[in-house]
């Protein structure tokens, strides 16, 4: 990346330094496969305490990789005729998994997964936070992210499974993690997903985002290299093989991408990466002055357009 | 005194006196990992009201002189508090507020989400912010026996836990309030079906004989009534248009109304804080690269 004393300047200035292994593609598609077959084993129950008029909300629990069962949130319209557009609501890192009453009242059949680690889906897994970064982080056949990225899939796999659900009209959408998931979904379901929305994502450049900034979740790639500098070399193996910039190329369907360009929390410089490497119809959104929420005041209505336009709820 | 006010007076001042029969029996760890070579952070543990053993993370600036500035955060509304800013424990002597139920603090109660907002909401007694703003409390009441601590410049920061947190432990010279939780809920959750406000929504949706239990029990944490305790220089976020609260505050009264730019916002309210508290003010993006792990400046 940059030295000391250069002046950042994100849209113009953004190499990046991680490198797409040789075996990535094969990497996953193991994964994918040893996941295909462990049965999912879904479970949706009606949740009547926040259901309403317009919406169902339903808890739902499926299998994934090493046998964790996965919580997530259901939501489908009451009052609108099925088939409906399928949303998978992908979650930041330390919020909590979206109940998405909104976008089922605008009409889609819409799921808000919380993977492995977060609230209700830790009981056999919780790294905590901070700790879900660097979990396992010497070895990408046990890194944290491993079994992450593959509940989000199999989160897209139980909205599949739902009849009133058009599977050729799902779309995935999250920022910052969910930015991260976002893209990592699209990649490897590309024949699933029909369009993606990501906001500042995270996961992406991961060691050159780490160098970018102080805050968290990258500065616990930071503190863990202040202890363990001599790991930095397989640190670096690990990430490359979950980092959304090598996932990008993969993604077939139209993308949404919006970056906030002061964003201390997920860098521009590794949104702008990302971007490049995408090689789908691309739509890119900056936002001067903004950080983290990368312009949400404003582009939260052009990702309901967006998404409208390709879901047609 | 109306049987009202005293009402409010006699259920806070109750609060205070069970939590001052528990001692705090501060447990203070130093967490290497999450330490640097300009701040000491360490987790925290204390007992509050119950009792219950809660969390915090707990940080002192190495590198400027104690008695240092100070920064009490309030916990957020989630199951997750970061640690705090790295910036802001170069500058302060930072405390992060982990209330019971949330992560670290978790057991034996672990709050859901959602649930925790409504949890006992029509009983004061056994409302769950009774006993969280009871945690807050104690977290001041730590800060501020600290020695490495300038008890001339002690801010809180946070919702409106922090408020109330200033309302009823002197000490704070400054205090931020933004988007608060538990103010207007009422009023504010008619508009939404958003979380955590649609919690309230679902809770009356089915226990709609409730609703005036509800109000009775959220107008002891009704942020105006709190107000004139505060001595602090307040700053209120996006609350101009609330001329009632403004006028209650008993300190001075700032506002800021949001540009919705992040960044923007962020340098503003560091800069008020900074001023507010003596210190340099920071930005959180920096203008320029940090060393990569490969040119070996990660070590200590």
């Amino acid at each position: 990346m940059q030295t000391q004393t250069q002046m950042r300047d994100p849209a113009r200035h953004h190499p990046t330094t991680t490198v797409r292994p040789p075996d990535f593609d094969a990497f996953w598609a193991d994964l994918l496969a040893t996941a295909e077959q462990i049965p999912l084993r879904p479970t949706l129950e009606p949740v009547a305490a926040r259901s309403t008029d317009e919406v169902e909300v339903l808890e739902v629990g499926y299998t994934s990789l090493d046998e964790v069962r996965i919580a997530g949130w259901y939501c489908r319209p009451r009052h609108r005729p099925p088939p409906y557009p399928g949303l998978l609501i992908v979650p930041g890192y330390i919020s909590e998994p979206t109940l998405p009453k909104t976008w089922a009242r605008r009409g889609y059949a819409a799921f808000g997964v919380a993977p492995r680690g977060k609230l209700r889906s830790h009981h056999q897994y919780n790294p905590g936070y901070p700790g879900l970064l660097i979990d396992n982080i010497l070895d990408r056949h046990t890194y944290a992210y491993r079994g992450f990225y593959i509940d989000a899939v199999r989160a897209l796999e139980v909205l599949q499974q739902q009849p009133e659900v058009d599977r050729a009209r799902i779309g995935v959408h999250g920022s910052s993690q969910g930015g991260a998931l976002t893209i990592v979904t699209a990649a490897l379901r590309p024949q699933a997903i029909a369009c993606a929305a990501a906001g500042a994502p995270y996961l992406c450049g991961f060691l050159d985002a780490a160098a970018l900034t102080h805050s968290y979740p990258y500065e616990e790639l930071n503190e863990y290299l202040r202890r363990f500098p001599e790991r930095a070399a397989a640190v670096r193996q690990t990430l490359n093989y979950f980092d959304g910039i090598n996932f990008a190329p993969r993604i077939r369907c139209p993308l949404l991408l919006y970056l906030g360009l002061q964003d201390d929390v997920c860098p521009p410089e590794t949104g702008f990466a990302v971007y490049d490497a995408l090689q789908c119809p691309k739509t890119l959104h900056t936002a001067d002055g903004c950080g983290h929420d990368a312009g949400a005041y404003w582009e939260a209505a052009h990702v309901e357009a967006f998404l409208a336009d390709h879901l047609h709820p | 005194m109306d049987d009202q006010a005293a009402a409010f007076d006699s259920y806070w001042d109750a609060l205070d006196v069970e939590l001052a029969r528990y001692p705090m029996a501060a447990d203070l760890q130093p967490l290497s990992l999450h330490s640097s070579g300009t701040f000491q952070t360490y987790s925290v543990k204390l007992t509050s009201i119950g009792p219950y053993r809660i969390f915090g993370y707990f940080s002192v600036p190495t590198s400027v002189r104690t008695p240092a500035p100070a920064l009490l955060l309030t916990p957020r509304y989630g199951s997750v508090n970061h640690i705090p800013d790295y910036h802001d424990r170069e500058r302060y002597v930072v405390l992060q507020v982990v209330h019971r139920g949330q992560r670290l603090a978790d057991r034996p109660f672990a709050a859901a989400y959602p649930g925790l907002l409504t949890l006992g909401i029509t009983d004061p007694g056994r409302f769950i912010y009774r006993a969280i703003v009871a945690d807050c409390l104690r977290g001041a009441e730590f800060l501020l026996s600290r020695p490495e601590v300038d008890p001339t410049r002690v801010a809180i920061q946070g919702d409106d836990l922090a408020l109330i947190t200033a309302a009823r432990r002197s000490g704070c010279s400054a205090l931020m309030v933004s988007e608060p939780l538990l103010y207007r809920l009422l009023e504010r959750s008619g508009g939404t079906d958003a979380y955590p406000a649609e919690e309230l929504n679902d809770f009356l949706r089915s226990q709609p004989e409730q609703q005036s239990a509800v109000a009775e029990t959220l107008a002891l944490f009704d942020a105006a009534r709190h107000a004139p305790r505060v001595q602090a220089t307040t700053l209120l976020v996006n609350a101009e248009a609330d001329e009632a609260l403004r006028q209650a505050l008993g300190g001075p009264v700032e506002d800021y109304r949001l540009t919705h730019r992040g960044a923007v916002d962020h340098v503003w309210l560091d800069g008020w804080l900074a001023k507010q508290l003596g210190a340099e003010p920071r930005a959180r993006f920096l203008e320029h690269a940090l060393s990569t792990p490969e040119q070996g400046e990660h070590a200590p």
